[in-house]
This record gives C-alpha cells, sequence and structure tokens, in this order.
C-alpha cells in the first residue's frame, strides 16, 4: 500500500506520518508532494492508493489537484487533511469526488475511521 | 459598523484543542492577566493568517522565541541535540496560525476563504484600519503566547 502525503508544511507532513504510525497504519510506503501540482504529478509517476491531501496550498490547491485528477479519469481515493471543516467545505470536498475530510486537529481515531473506510 | 468576533471562550476552545493536540498536554497553557494595549515584552515569532468572504479578519499568533523554537522540536519530532532551523520553526508557527485561523474561519459566518500563513521573527503588526476584535494572553512554560482576531471597520 503506498500513500501520497501532499501538504506545504513539512511540519505538517511528519505530524500526519506520525498520526498514521498511531493510528495503527505506520506499516503502508509514503511519498510526499510539497502542492497540489506536485502531487498530480505524483499520482500518475507513484500510482499511489490513496492521497492524503491538504486544501490550502500554494502553486495549486487540494481541491484544484482533485478536479484535476477526475478530469483526468484518475479515481484514486482522495481524503483531505484540513484545518477547515465546515460544512461547506465537507460538500464541495464530497461533490469533487473525496472520500472523506478529517479537519486539524485531528486524533489517531479519526484517521483510522477514514482510512478503514478506503483502504 | 460592528465587526463580528469570535467568542472569547470559543477561541480559548479551539487554540486549546490544536495545542494540545500538536505540542501535547505535560505543559498547560495559562493565562496571563496583561491590560488591553500591551505589547509582548518578549522577542517572539509571529503568525497570521487572513479570512476573506461573507466573513472578514485576520488571525495571529505570537510566541516567545523559546515557546516558537520548544513547538516546533514537538512537532518535528526533533531531540535537542538535533540542529532547528529558522525554515523549521517559520514551517510550525505557520502551521500553528493555519489550524487555529481554518478553526475561528469555521466558526464565523461563511463562505469564506483561507489565506496562506504569514510568519516574521518579530511582532504582528496591523495597520490602522484593522482593530482587535478577540484576544487571548497566555503563557506557556512561563513564557508568553498571544493569539488574536482583528477585523476591519470600527472598533466595538
Amino acid at each position: 500500500m503506498k500513500i501520497l502525503i501532499a501538504d506545504d508544511s513539512r511540519v505538517m507532513r511528519q505530524i500526519v506520518i506520525r498520526t498514521l504510525r498511531q493510528a495503527g497504519h505506520g506499516g503502508h510506503d509514503v511519498v510526499e508532494a510539497e502542492n497540489g501540482r506536485m502531487a498530480l504529478e505524483m499520482v500518475a509517476s507513484e500510482a499511489p492508493d490513496l492521497v492524503l491531501s491538504d486544501w490550502n496550498m500554494p502553486e495549486m490547491s487540494g481541491i484544484d489537484c482533485l478536479s484535476a485528477l477526475r478530469a483526468s479519469g484518475s479515481q484514486v481515493p482522495f481524503g483531505f487533511v484540513t484545518s477547515e471543516g465546515s460544512d461547506d467545505m465537507r460538500q464541495r470536498a464530497a461533490a469533487a469526488g473525496a472520500a472523506f475530510l478529517i479537519a486539524k486537529p485531528f486524533t489517531p481515531e479519526a484517521f483510522d475511521e477514514a482510512l478503514r473506510a478506503v483502504l | 459598523m460592528t465587526a463580528l468576533a469570535p467568542e472569547l471562550t470559543d477561541l480559548q476552545a479551539v487554540v486549546e484543542e490544536v495545542w494540545s493536540t500538536f505540542v501535547g498536554y505535560e505543559h498547560p497553557l495559562c493565562p496571563r492577566q496583561v491590560p488591553p494595549g500591551t505589547p509582548l515584552d518578549a522577542s517572539v515569532w509571529s503568525g497570521a493568517v487572513s479570512v476573506t468572504g461573507e466573513w472578514q479578519g485576520a488571525v495571529t499568533v505570537e510566541l516567545a522565541d523559546d515557546v516558537a523554537q520548544a513547538i516546533s522540536r514537538v512537532m518535528l519530532d526533533l531531540g535537542d541535540a538535533e540542529t532547528l532551523a529558522d525554515d523549521d520553526v517559520a514551517d510550525a508557527v505557520g502551521e500553528l496560525v493555519n489550524m487555529i485561523g481554518g478553526n475561528v474561519k469555521s466558526l464565523m459566518p461563511g463562505p469564506s476563504s483561507l489565506s496562506l500563513p504569514a510568519v516574521a521573527a518579530g511582532r504582528a503588526v496591523f495597520p490602522s484600519d484593522a482593530h482587535e476584535v478577540a484576544r487571548l494572553d497566555l503563557t506557556w512554560t512561563g513564557e508568553p503566547v498571544r493569539i488574536t482576531v482583528h477585523c476591519p471597520g470600527s472598533p466595538r
């Protein structure tokens, strides 16, 4: 299993990796992208089984990355890990084809619950 | 026009939840009693995000240098002997204000957009057309931490 983590913050990528481990999902291969454009390219080159993406990123946002992926025909499972968990954001995420949205601050339990549904 | 502000208790709940999740429970955030307008008397790092849309405002976090460095080490899982670079601290402070700002945005009327964080080694200063609508003065390990919400328009 390969997971692509897209976040412009190295701190947050580190925290997501640590939380995956705490949630019992530490055995997966992890690849990292610093923005949505890089994530888009890495879905093609790395063929991840899941994308965990921030929403707000320079170059290309997470929601634009997801829209581009779906427009290109990719159906890779895609979940947001973002500081904004409003109903409006959740609706936009779901409408664009996201499997889940985990709002920061998050717990290992929230990760486990979201990942179990897609893995 | 009176600017709509988050309730102080809601702001405190957001800050404590973010802090305890990513920095930990070992040292608590404690209230710090200072008169309004008191500048921070420590050398600080600051981070700011702005919200634009149905609600407009900016959220800033100011942390004493020692606090900024300590939380960066925790968030990056770095030991005391490992080197901490300025861009590591900027990244950690930026992520902290991003999380607090994103949660404040969710408390206020939408739809709105959150900016990317801006971080500086120094105090957060705003032009005169922005005013403070909520402020939390806290300490962590005895050093000051300040979270402020600013809005455009007339002061209340």
